[in-house]
């Protein structure tokens, strides 16, 4: 009880903060009227729908991103031929942020949802790859040596030591691309926005308030919505990682 | 007497320029207790990773049974310095590991499998940490599972680098004790298993082997081999005995001169 009060002075005050600043100013948004606008989003569906329709292409990307970083990512961690020749092009790559090849995946598809699972998929595809193969590269080579004399077959080994021994690694990859993946979405449909018959989204929700119905309230209603449900993945896949990988202390 | 379990003719490893074992030759005989000894650099687990096929020779020959030893295989059994366990697994994953997914565990039925590891975790004095994983574990208990999970795939030949090295005095004497009950020290040679057994520690070799093989390092040679004639069971008395104090002692003359230089530099 007593914790739950502590802990909600911070916020308390902000809000506070936020109603006596804005309450000068006739166009900002006010604490009051943000909750009047979200009330409002809700009850007709639109936020849920644009969050969903968000979160759909994520999940989608981030699939796709899954997919592909881990096999790679076992590839270049267990086989160094591989690793060499392929290290230079991720690292090529990798700075390249996820709104910079934008012009490129619209052009070749299009501005509805294949764009956004692309662009989503880019995005989280390297940090789960770079923590692949760091997972694979740093697992105790005892390990793989008792699987040896033990006679296990190859794809044995590959199943039931490598993976589970670079498991815990995988996994932060998968968390930091879900949070690459939700920022990058965000930004994508934003962009997207600006193109007539776009579909959908919390990002292009957000442009359609700033660029037609100039709705700052509903703006930062949105903002919040984002920030709550990144929180949300967040915590999701910490809670999986506890579960899953007990034994490692990430 | 029969033919070699282990036959090692003039083995020499070099890693880049440096000779790490040279013209190796040793005998390891069908369930005798071998101990290799030698002061740090004499390629002590090198000769185990050999015999175990995690390494290849550079030159000379390596049978097992009178067949040429290529690789790794389920009928050597390895115990490494750091255990190896799979940190994923409890207790008993790890020590059910080799029967679930290697050769060992082939002819077994489910059931059968499950009762060979709970006995030998039970004989390992586990019981009731089954379900635990290796990190809830201290030093000791990690050290069982390591040597239940070495145990539970009986294999012919047990090969062994250091696994009481890491221990506090009372826990090693503990488990040596322990070693050789489970090795079978009660019971004829003839059903006993074939261990080879790398260690630093004279006193734990001489306590544990039939006979102990004194390697001198830089590189590594075979300097001599020293017969252990304590009486079986072995025990406290075995450790308080003269003879115990003379074999150590003699074996410590052989390689002290090496040691110190390997201490000093």
């Amino acid at each position: 009880m007593r914790r739950t009060a502590l802990r909600l002075i911070v916020p308390v005050l902000l809000l506070a903060a936020w109603q006596l600043l804005a309450s000068g100013s006739a166009t900002a948004p006010r604490p009051s009227s943000v909750v009047e606008a979200a009330v409002a989003l809700v009850r007709d569906g639109d936020l849920l729908a644009g969050l969903a329709t968000s979160l759909g292409r994520v999940f989608a990307g981030f699939a796709v991103a899954a997919l592909l970083a881990i096999p790679l990512g076992i590839a270049m961690g267990s086989m160094p031929a591989v690793e060499r020749n392929l290290d230079p092009l991720v690292e090529t790559f990798r700075p390249i942020a996820a709104l910079a090849i934008l012009p490129l995946v619209i052009l070749w598809l299009g501005s509805g949802s294949g764009a956004a699972i692309a662009i989503v998929a880019y995005a989280a595809f390297f940090p789960i790859l770079i923590n692949t193969i760091s997972g694979v590269k740093r697992i105790e080579p005892s390990l793989m040596r008792a699987a040896l004399t033990m006679g296990l077959t190859p794809l044995t080994r590959m199943r039931v030591v490598l993976l589970p021994a670079a498991l815990p690694s995988i996994l932060v990859g998968m968390r930091i691309g879900l949070g690459i993946a939700w920022t990058a979405i965000i930004a994508a449909e934003l962009a997207v926005g600006a193109k007539s018959g776009s579909s959908g989204g919390i990002g292009q929700m957000m442009f359609v308030f700033y660029a037609y119905s100039i709705d700052l309230n509903g703006m930062v209603v949105c903002m919040i919505a984002v920030g709550i449900v990144a929180f949300a993945l967040d915590r999701a896949l910490r809670w999986a990682l506890a579960v899953t990988v007990p034994w490692s202390r990430i | 007497m029969s033919a070699p379990k282990i036959r090692l003719e003039a083995v020499s490893k070099s890693f880049d320029a440096s000779v790490v074992v040279e013209k190796l030759s040793l005998d390891v005989r069908d369930g005798e207790f071998l101990a290799i000894v030698g002061p740090s650099g004499c390629g002590k687990t090198t000769v185990l990773n050999m015999l175990a096929g995690l390494e290849k020779p550079s030159s000379g020959a390596m049978t097992l049974n009178g067949r040429p030893i290529e690789g790794p295989g389920a009928e050597r059994g390895v115990m490494f310095q750091d255990y190896a366990l799979f940190p994923w697994r409890t207790v008993r994953g790890n020590v059910e590991f080799g029967l679930v997914y290697g050769p060992a565990g082939q002819a077994l039925s489910p059931a059968q499998r499950a009762e060979r590891v709970e006995r030998t975790i039970e004989m390992v004095g586990l019981k009731g940490s089954q379900d635990k994983y290796p990190h809830q574990l201290s030093g000791g208990m990690r050290q069982r599972v390591a040597l239940a999970r070495l145990m539970a795939s009986e294999p012919e030949i047990l090969l062994m680098d250091e696994p009481l090295a890491a221990l506090d005095a009372q826990t090693r004497v503990i488990l040596q004790d322990e070693l050789l009950r489970i090795w079978g020290q009660d019971r004829p040679a003839s059903e006993r298993r074939t261990v080879v057994f790398i260690t630093h520690a004279i006193d734990e070799a001489v306590f544990l082997a039939d006979r102990v093989a004194v390697l001198s390092s830089h590189p590594g040679r075979l300097k001599q081999i020293v017969d252990i004639d304590l009486p079986r069971p072995r025990g406290d008395e075995t450790r308080r005995s003269g003879a115990f104090a003379r074999l150590s002692q003699s074996i410590w003359e052989l390689i002290r001169e090496e040691a110190y230089r390997a201490t000093m530099n």
